[in-house]
């Protein structure tokens, strides 16, 4: 057994660091008020080659592991939790079903701008009417002659104002339920695909969200993704790997979260000593650290599995609940800690707040993470 | 097409050094090692140079077996190749031996046009393994250099001095030691990071130098230092003039 990250890893973490202090905390706190999306952040994530990390450079990755993948959303959530999502979506939601199931020409024109960071990605599963029941999408597919014909309304979509490709899924054949959900690459420029209503969000406000609606949208019928009727498994198997990239995520907030409370719990003064002094925050601090200790483990557990090509869909699904909500109650903790003033916009503390609590929802809601882990242990 | 020689040490990082305010003692056991600061300045400037004139940019350091781990780490910033000249007796090295080693390296063993070091190391800042280096390989050398261009067989310099800005030339092979504004370090992407291992590294050790190195630097204590304040306020009148002068002649800070 072995606890050390590689050489690599290690070297890897600490460019993210100097990044994030260079280019992402001086503006984090700006692009959550304005909700507005960094640009000019994601284009310097391409040119240090942080757009497809764990695909083989031969698509334009760069050829890491998952967990070098892992590393790079912690540390740049740390800073600021949209960028680790924008990224998160864009690498395990967007890619990797290309990258697992596409032919090698989808691979080529697909995977590799992605990889390359000239197009954002994006995934399109949630409908008004289907959240965690996802197999109630009313979205369809119709093929006709060489197009499939898609229609239907997905919200909540990530990325969705600045993608230029998107995982769609939709319904090829009703009757089927599950199975007849397919999944389908649809490029931006596709006819009848428009974004529609940008949602005004709690936190992560500089990740942008929005629907993505399909009216006669055509795309080429080579651009199905795997089978027809594979979809809902699909959507699944991506969703496994995805969860591990927002454990990392919440991971890098509750650690933002601890550094705060060090930091400011030793300079605040009260009766004539440091906050810090009094037992009451000391455990606040120490439970703080120890879950976060634990979530870094499992995190970082799921993803040694993913790539040494063992289950992880049980191990995914544990990182990505207790971080979620460890992130989520130290948060908490940490506006406590600050008083008023972790109250106040402009501490980073109320940010990391707001923004935890989408790790406990999306890419299945902490309800679903114990369905999929007690679903395991029972069957 | 100049070759480049780039010298860099690998520093304990003192972000990561605390202090136990009572003993004063520094607490050691969970810090991280980094290239130091200026060196950094050291290999961008000669990596930039051979993107502009192409040519080669080899990596030398000189420490304990343990600065292994630092090979990586400057192989991902754009060197092609590294020598890593070790022994465990190359912990406490004295600015004077680091150069005698360096030379005696160089000599032999290295072609050269340009070597760049940084002005001073992130933990003695003793400012001496470069102007020392030049001494020993018989070439000129220029400190403070915060500006670098090469034209045909010399090199255009800029040294920020404390009055001024001196330009000078010098004729190829030499050496510089530049300032920390001369550029700024690209940070390396993740492929050149992943590529950095597959890079030649030559280890040398003191046995192939034919040298002997003995420890004469001995560090016998480190105590942190501590500033005390006083807490004495002064009104901002013309009267109160002559009190913060008593009170710094009181002090022993003016005499
Ligand atoms: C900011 C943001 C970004 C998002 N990004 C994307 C994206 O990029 N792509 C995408 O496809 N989707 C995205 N989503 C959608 C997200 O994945 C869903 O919101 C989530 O799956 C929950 O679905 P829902 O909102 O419809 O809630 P519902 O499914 O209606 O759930 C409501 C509550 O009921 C619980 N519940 C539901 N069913 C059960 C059950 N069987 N047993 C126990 N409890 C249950 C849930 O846990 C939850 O607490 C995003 C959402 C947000 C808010």
């Amino acid at each position: 057994m072995d606890f050390r990250l590689t050489e690599e890893q290690e070297l890897l973490r600490n460019s993210v660091r100097e990044f994030t202090q260079q280019y992402l905390e001086p503006i984090a706190g700006e692009i959550d008020e304005e909700g507005r999306y960094p640009a000019e952040v994601v284009a310097k994530l391409a040119e240090m080659d942080w757009m497809g990390i764990p695909y083989p450079q031969e698509y334009g990755g760069a050829g890491a592991d998952y967990l070098s993948y892992c590393i790079v959303v912690e540390e740049l959530s740390r800073a600021c939790a949209s960028t680790g999502i924008i990224l998160s979506v864009h690498t395990s939601l967007a890619s990797w079903p290309i990258f697992q199931f596409g032919t090698e020409e989808q691979k080529k024109k697909y995977l590799v701008p992605l990889c390359k960071g000239e197009k954002i990605g994006s995934f399109c599963l949630t409908e008004p009417g289907a959240g965690t029941d996802a197999a109630a999408g009313t979205t369809t597919a119709v093929l006709d002659g060489d197009e499939y014909v898609l229609n239907g309304t997905k919200h909540f979509i990530t990325n969705g104002p600045v993608a230029g490709i998107y995982i769609v899924f939709a319904m090829t054949d009703k009757s089927k339920g599950a199975k007849g959900m397919s999944a389908f690459i649809v490029p931006r420029e596709a006819p009848g695909l428009k974004v529609g209503k940008h949602e005004n969000k709690m936190g992560i406000r500089a990740s942008q969200t929005a629907e993505i609606i399909l009216k006669d949208c055509r795309i080429p019928k080579e651009n199905l993704l795997g089978q027809e009727g594979q979809g809902y498994r699909i959507a699944m198997q991506t969703l496994d790997g995805g969860r591990i990239g927002v454990a990392a995520q919440a991971l890098g907030i509750a650690q933002a979260a601890l550094d705060e409370s060090v930091k400011y719990s030793k300079e605040r003064v009260q009766f004539g000593k440091p906050i810090s002094a009094n037992q009451a925050i000391q455990w606040m601090i120490a439970n703080m650290a120890t879950d976060i200790a634990a979530a870094r483990f499992l995190t970082y557990y799921a993803a040694w599995c993913k790539d040494q090509g063992l289950p992880y869909s049980k191990e995914a699904a544990m990182a990505k609940l207790f971080a979620a909500e460890t992130a989520s109650r130290h948060t908490s903790k940490a506006v406590q800690i600050h008083g008023g003033y972790g109250y106040i916009k402009g501490y980073k503390v109320e940010r990391l707040m707001r923004d935890a609590k989408i790790t406990e929802i999306y890419e299945g809601t902490s309800e679903v993470q114990r369905m999929v882990i007690a679903g395991n242990l029972l069957r | 097409m100049p070759r480049i020689i780039t010298c860099y040490k690998w520093v304990k990082d003192e972000a990561d050094i605390k202090v136990d305010t009572s003993s004063r003692q520094l607490t050691l056991d969970r810090v991280g090692y980094k290239i130091s600061d200026y060196d950094r300045n050291a290999i961008e400037e000669a990596v930039r140079m051979q993107e502009q004139h192409g040519g080669s940019v080899i990596a030398v350091t000189v420490g304990p077996p343990s600065a292994k781990q630092s090979l990586k780490d400057a192989l991902s910033r754009g060197p092609e190749e590294a020598y890593f000249i070790n022994d465990p007796s190359f912990a406490e090295l004295e600015p004077a031996q680091t150069a005698a080693i360096l030379a005696a390296v160089i000599k032999g063993r290295l072609e050269y046009d340009l070597i760049i070091c940084g002005e001073g190391s992130s933990d003695l800042y003793a400012q001496q393994v470069g102007p020392r280096l030049a001494e020993l390989l018989g070439i000129p050398c220029a400190t403070y250099v915060n500006k670098l261009a090469l034209e045909g067989t010399r090199i255009n310099v800029e040294r920020k001095l404390d009055d001024g800005i001196e330009k000078i030339s010098l004729p190829l092979p030499a050496l510089v030691t530049v300032l920390p504004d001369i550029n700024t370090p690209r940070l390396p992407g993740l492929k050149q990071v992943l590529a950095a291992g597959k890079k030649p590294v030559h280890n040398i050790g003191l046995k192939d130098l034919g040298l002997t190195c003995e420890v004469t630097l001995n560090t016998t204590g480190i105590l942190a230092a501590t500033m005390e304040r006083r807490r004495l306020r002064f009104g901002a009148g013309n009267e109160d003039i002559r009190k913060v002068v008593d009170a710094l002649l009181k002090e022993g800070v003016i005499a």
